[in-house]
């Protein structure tokens, strides 16, 4: 059963107005940027009312340069759970983490982080997305709801669909094309004509 | 004598299972001085693994007649089961939880249009497409259509037609030194061959064309003499041609296919050739569905894997007796999975009094006779041949009582019809003297019951 949580209103303002700051380039290796480990280690902070250990957020700190716009998620994900709904109720820490370390990987593979911020869509979805690995629902909305909303604007859910239209039309390409090929040669001797 | 390596490479990759004797036999048919011209050549394909397949069904046709089943029974609902997670129309038709027995008639019928439009969501998802081989159907039923075959399932045809004929106690000795069949017909264009089949231990088979533009009477009349089939095969217009020619033949039997033929027709060629003439009800996507019983009371089921059902206007199932839609479920070409296939023919179900299926009438493929400039009779499938060439949904051909031809294409979408092209083949066959029209409509048949149309009408008198 989930929890009542903020309106998604809110969210979705809140992430309008995410600072340029986030989206800047995160720090990878020996390159200068947003230290992003540090940025979920305030966060988990805010969060929970104590200091996590460092180990916790080492994960954040390793990304390799192909984990660039996955880092950018994180910091935008990071700016729209240091919500004051959030803050307050000291319970996310858990939650936040694990969503933050496991729950953008598919998502951050599909969009630019920036759409997070501009596209009112991309900004309605990470709300939600959020508020679901919290165990939470938008304020005036049941489960159902609140299901059939996310699944609508689901990114991975939509690319799935996509590359599997794009399959299945392939392969009714390639069906055709055998099927021309094979009606271009003989076929087999009938015994009488239907 | 003919040894192994005498017979050519492209002879083996047709015909693999040949043997020297066979190849004898096909090379006296082939050779023959008074043979057609032949214009096509074509094996049977089979490999020495089908050969046990085909066996096993003979088997199974042996032991289990088609009986009148008024539900789907187990069997078919094994196979559906079977099917649904290999084939995306099937899944897309049983949605999780369906209750098969139960709702049967709520299953969405599989028309000629998803044959069209829809194949790829037919053709099993794991199907092995290398022995693909494909027939195009002649199109008299309004979708011209290109259908999926597999050459062990073309074979499976042969154990069918020798049940049929053992219903009429005729029981052929095949051999390789035996003509098994000649197959009339009389189309101003048709393909002709020779061939064996190695399901009928190497007996050799030939396709031949009785009409005046390709062959004459006096050496069809040596050919047969020769030849000596040990029956025949055809259609209507072919068999009525080869009594006018006065062709002198004893086959045991003449199967008739393709189009209904006519009582008086069937009674003439009983009398002229002293044999049963045995009419089948047969499609290219199903294989034969039944055939007519000798003892003239209305047709027997053919296939015990066939499952034959009539249904309304809407695919619901009719009341027993009823006369419906034909439609068929299951059969055995492995590309080609039917779910309640309406077939766009009509009949009526009712078992007999030893419970065998029997259709009654049967009301499919009329024959259309169309005339040429001169009154020479135009065969529909030569008409077809001509609107086939292009992708279309369906058409329209009609001929007025004044011999003029109008013709009305409803073109498959994102493709091009040349309509002038198609003008000019229709003018060649009908010649100089018959008015041709070609139209393309988008819309034709939007106004009809299930958007069908009357592909073929004569109004000549």
């Amino acid at each position: 059963m989930k929890g009542q949580g903020p309106a998604l209103d809110r969210l979705i303002h809140r992430l309008a107005e995410c600072p340029p700051d986030f989206l800047a380039e995160p720090r990878i290796g020996s390159k200068s940027g947003i230290h992003t480990a540090a940025v979920v280690h305030d966060l988990l902070f805010e969060l929970g009312g104590s200091w996590p250990p460092p180990s916790s957020v080492g994960h954040f700190g390793f990304a390799s340069a192909e984990r660039r716009n996955w880092l950018r998620l994180v910091a935008v994900a990071s700016w729209l759970l240091y919500d004051d709904w959030f803050r307050t109720q000291r319970t996310f820490a858990k939650p936040a983490l694990e969503w933050l370390r496991q729950g953008l990987n598919g998502i951050a593979e599909l969009v630019t982080a920036d759409l997070f911020v501009t596209d009112p869509d991309r900004r309605e979805e990470l709300a939600r997305l959020c508020l679901s690995a919290l165990g939470l629902l938008p304020s005036g909305e049941n489960e159902h709801q609140a299901e059939d909303r996310l699944k609508s604007l689901n990114s991975v859910e939509r690319v799935r669909l996509i590359k599997e239209t794009q399959e299945q039309q392939k392969r009714a390409r390639q069906l055709r094309e055998e099927m021309r090929r094979k009606e271009a040669i003989e076929a087999a001797a009938r015994v009488s004509r239907e | 004598m003919t040894r192994a390596a005498d017979i050519p490479q492209e002879r083996l990759a047709r015909n693999p299972l040949i043997t020297p004797e066979g190849y004898q036999r096909l090379r006296a048919i082939l050779e023959h001085p008074d043979a057609p011209a032949w214009n096509y050549e074509v094996g049977d394909r089979l490999q020495s693994d089908d050969l046990p397949a085909v066996d096993a069904f003979r088997q199974q046709l042996g032991n289990a007649p088609p009986r009148f089943e008024p539900e789907p029974p187990d069997s078919l609902t094994a196979w559906v089961e079977q099917q649904r997670p290999r084939v995306p129309l099937i899944q897309e038709a049983l949605p999780e939880g369906f209750d098969l027995r139960r709702d049967w008639a709520h299953i969405p019928a599989m028309t000629r249009a998803d044959l069209v439009h829809r194949l790829e969501d037919i053709v099993p998802l794991d199907a092995d497409l290398l022995r693909m081989i494909v027939y195009d159907t002649s199109g008299v039923t309004g979708h011209a259509i290109l259908v999926p075959q597999h050459p062990r399932a073309m074979a499976q045809y042969h154990p069918l037609l020798e049940i049929m004929l053992e219903q009429y106690g005729i029981r052929p000795d095949f051999s390789e030194r035996v003509t098994a069949c000649l197959n009339v017909g009389c189309q101003v264009s048709t393909v002709t061959f020779a061939t064996l089949f190695s399901v009928w231990r190497q007996a050799g088979f030939a396709k031949v064309n009785l009409h005046e533009r390709v062959w004459d009477r006096e050496r069809a009349q040596r050919f047969f003499s020769d030849t000596a089939p040990l029956f025949l095969t055809g259609d209507p217009l072919g068999f009525a041609q080869m009594a006018a020619w006065d062709i002198e033949c004893r086959p045991a039997a003449m199967i008739s296919t393709a189009v209904t033929l006519a009582p008086e027709l069937r009674l003439k060629l009983q009398e002229r050739y002293g044999c049963p003439v045995i009419d089948i009800y047969s499609t290219t996507e199903s294989g034969p569905i039944a055939f007519s019983a000798p003892d003239g009371e209305g047709m027997l089921a053919a296939a015990p894997d066939l499952y034959v059902e009539i249904v309304d206007n809407e695919g619901r199932p009719v009341k027993e007796g009823e006369i419906g839609e034909i439609c068929v479920s299951g059969g055995r070409n492995p590309y080609l999975p039917l779910l309640r296939y309406r077939t766009g023919d009509f009949g009526r179900l009712a078992p007999d009094q030893q419970g065998r299926l029997r259709l009654y009438d049967l009301q499919a493929r009329e024959p259309i006779a169309f005339v040429d400039g001169d009154g020479l009779p135009v065969c529909m499938v030569d008409v077809a041949r001509i609107i086939r060439e292009w992708p279309l949904v369906q058409h329209e051909f009609s001929q007025q009582a004044d011999r003029s031809c109008r013709l009305v294409i409803q073109p498959l979408a994102g493709y091009q019809v040349d309509v002038d092209m198609v003008r000019e083949k229709l003018e060649k066959l009908f010649g100089p003297a018959v008015p041709v029209t070609v139209e393309l409509d988008q819309h034709l048949g939007d106004s009809r019951p299930g958007g069908k149309v009357i592909p073929f009408r004569s109004l000549i008198p």
